[in-house]
């Protein structure tokens, strides 16, 4: 009791009083909340001291990014999501630096058609389904036929994207453009702004619709695909992303697709594995770009068929003979 | 040398089908032997291999799969490959011919050695001869090293080989050595491989559209040809050796083509102002119905006036 209590409780006894009763249910208070605070830590520290006895018991070894194999507790596990957000924006960013460019050598194209296959298992497709195919061509009666594969030309002056409505298909800063079907609304304008057909529309549930229920949707790689939506080439941009050549450049067994980067002024045969000069590459083979003259700036160059090594088949009587 | 030169000349022109049909291979990489002695390590990792780059068309050994082509690829298991010797099967599976693609920059020289033994594993005629290592009499216990500098004066890559021991250190002479530069998805040779000379030098020129990064750099790995040899001896080095390149983005420009932040200033306008227009003409036409009811308000007060 201080000085001021004792002149304050002479002046009149009911303060007095109410102070008194004050003072003692203050001091219960504290006592109360001291006992259960200490009761609380109690219960927490045992709890933590089972969970950590629990936890020792139990332990994963489990192989890290940077392959440092580690024990984690079982119970401290979690599954692993990609976040969905951070995907998207790096799938429609692109890959710094980069101006990736795709060289066809048609003088090598054999109608193997493992560029097609190879394709259409990593983005989930139907045989009938293309991103890219090997097209049958004959400019006239009396020039030669020859097999040409037709990815997506992925051209700096897209039409696709101009006409799009819901900003659906876009183009990266790498050159490379692709198309978010969880934007696309199905209208089909890019399909009819396309002079090359590159496009692909779901008319049907989708290949492996089952199999890749609840998948995180990859924009890089159009997986799992969406019916009432627009597929398209994309480059293998997935696989660019991992510093590996696209799926129909290092299946293909012929040698056909050279791909790289323009910046670089080198691009790579997926089949030999040698890494050329690009300006040269395009200089001595006279390589010209599919209807130059539309304006669309293609990203895919051809290196005419000439010195072909292989009569120009069908490719029906082809596969006929293969399975015979 | 000339008179071997027309001699060959001479069989070209007697037996014109002899080069379509046999496969010739230069003398001197007719006797190369594999480094190591071939085991059941050496057959899986060729098995491996082979499913991975071969088997497409040679199909499997032993079952006459093999792709209809013109020439047949042929079973690698037959008389007609198996007939080949070691140095035969790997200069033709490092060069190609036609349309068998050359596997030089895909596989190791140990890779095709592998998948040599994987082969021959068919063949139970077949008696390993193995070569001696020439590295351990050339430079016994050395550690063989490769030096690379640039020289920006006459824009040349100098390159310097030696084999250091602990008592000494010789320079590498009359051993061929390549320089690559690296790519995104892989090796960029510069120049023709060199020889070395007697003090274990050689120069590279540098080609004038060699592009670096944006200061300019490239990273430059020096290899000798003869892997063989010398083993896997290798240097990679960053050197000031490229053009300065400094990437533009593909989605810089305004473009009708690109996305709405970088739309051309003529269409933002344009559509800025049809909006405007559209809205608010709705809205002189709300205004002008508010009047018509004011005036109607008016005229109704005055008639019960």
């Amino acid at each position: 009791m201080s000085k001021k209590d004792k002149e304050k409780s002479s002046e009149d006894p009911k303060i007095d009083e109410i102070l008194e009763s004050s003072r003692r249910d203050f001091l219960k208070k504290v006592g109360i909340v001291g006992a259960a605070s200490v009761a609380g830590a109690a219960a927490i520290y045992s709890g933590y001291r089972y969970e950590h006895a629990k936890s020792d018991g139990e332990s994963v070894k489990v192989l890290t990014e940077d392959n440092r194999l580690v024990l984690i507790p079982k119970d401290q596990m979690k599954d692993y999501k990609p976040d969905p957000k951070r995907l998207l924006l790096r799938g429609r960013d692109g890959i710094k630096g980069k101006k990736w460019v795709m060289i066809i050598d048609l003088s090598k194209c054999r109608n193997a058609r493992k560029c097609v296959n190879a394709c259409q298992g990593a983005h989930h497709l139907r045989p009938y389904e293309y991103h890219i195919n090997t097209l049958q061509m004959q400019e006239s009666v009396n020039t030669p036929a020859y097999h040409m594969p037709k990815p997506c030309q992925h051209c700096d002056n897209p039409p696709c994207v101009s006409v799009c409505p819901v900003d659906a298909t876009f183009k990266r800063q790498d050159g490379i453009v692709l198309i978010d079907n969880e934007r696309c609304i199905g209208c089909r304008f890019c399909m009819a702004a396309c002079p090359y057909s590159a496009r692909m529309f779901h008319w049907q549930e989708p290949l492996a619709a089952e199999a890749d229920k609840g998948k995180e949707y990859d924009i890089e790689l159009n997986v799992p695909q969406k019916k009432g939506t627009i597929s398209k080439c994309l480059f293998s941009a997935d696989r660019l992303r991992e510093g590996a050549l696209p799926y129909c450049v290092s299946a293909c067994p012929n040698g056909v697709f050279y791909f790289g980067d323009e910046n670089e002024n080198a691009v790579t045969n997926g089949t030999t594995k040698e890494t050329v000069n690009l300006k040269e590459l395009l200089e001595k083979n006279g390589a010209y770009r599919l209807m130059a003259e539309l304006g669309t700036k293609p990203r895919v160059y051809y290196l005419p068929p000439k010195n072909r090594i292989f009569d120009f088949e069908k490719g029906e009587e082809q596969e006929y003979k293969e399975l015979t | 040398m000339r008179r071997y030169f027309f001699g060959l000349l001479l069989i070209q022109l007697l037996i014109p089908t002899l080069s379509a049909q046999e496969w010739i291979v230069p003398a001197d990489k007719k006797g190369k032997l594999s480094t190591f002695p071939f085991n059941d390590e050496t057959r899986k990792a060729g098995e491996k291999l082979y499913s991975i780059n071969c088997m497409s068309c040679h199909g499997t050994p032993g079952k006459a799969n093999y792709l209809p082509l013109v020439p047949p690829p042929g079973d690698p298991a037959t008389e007609k490959i198996q007939k080949n010797n070691d140095g035969e099967i790997f200069y033709k599976v490092s060069v190609g011919r036609g349309q068998m693609p050359s596997f030089r920059s895909v596989l190791t020289s140990n890779e095709i050695w592998n998948v040599v033994s994987f082969l021959r594993s068919f063949n139970t005629a077949y008696k390993q001869q193995v070569m001696p290592v020439i590295t351990s009499s050339a430079y016994p216990g050395a550690v063989i090293g490769l030096l690379v500098s640039f020289n920006p004066a006459d824009s040349t890559i100098i390159l310097k080989a030696s084999a250091t021991s602990e008592k000494s250190s010789v320079p590498v002479a009359d051993a061929e050595v390549k320089l690559l530069v690296k790519r995104t998805f892989g090796m960029l040779p510069v120049d023709e491989p060199q020889t070395t000379d007697k003090e274990g030098l050689a120069t590279f020129r540098v080609p004038a559209d060699l592009k670096g990064d944006t200061a300019g750099m490239v990273l430059v790995s020096a290899r000798f040809t003869d892997e063989d040899v010398f083993g896997s001896a290798g240097k990679d080095t960053l050197l000031n050796a490229g053009q300065k390149v400094t990437p533009v983005s593909l989605v810089a420009q305004r473009a009708m083509w690109n996305n709405v932040r970088k739309a051309p200033v003529w269409i933002i306008l344009a559509y800025g102002l049809g909006v405007l227009i559209a809205w608010g003409f709705i809205l002189l036409v709300l205004m002008k119905l508010r009047d018509i009811y004011l005036v109607g308000e008016i005229v109704s007060s005055d008639k019960k006036e």
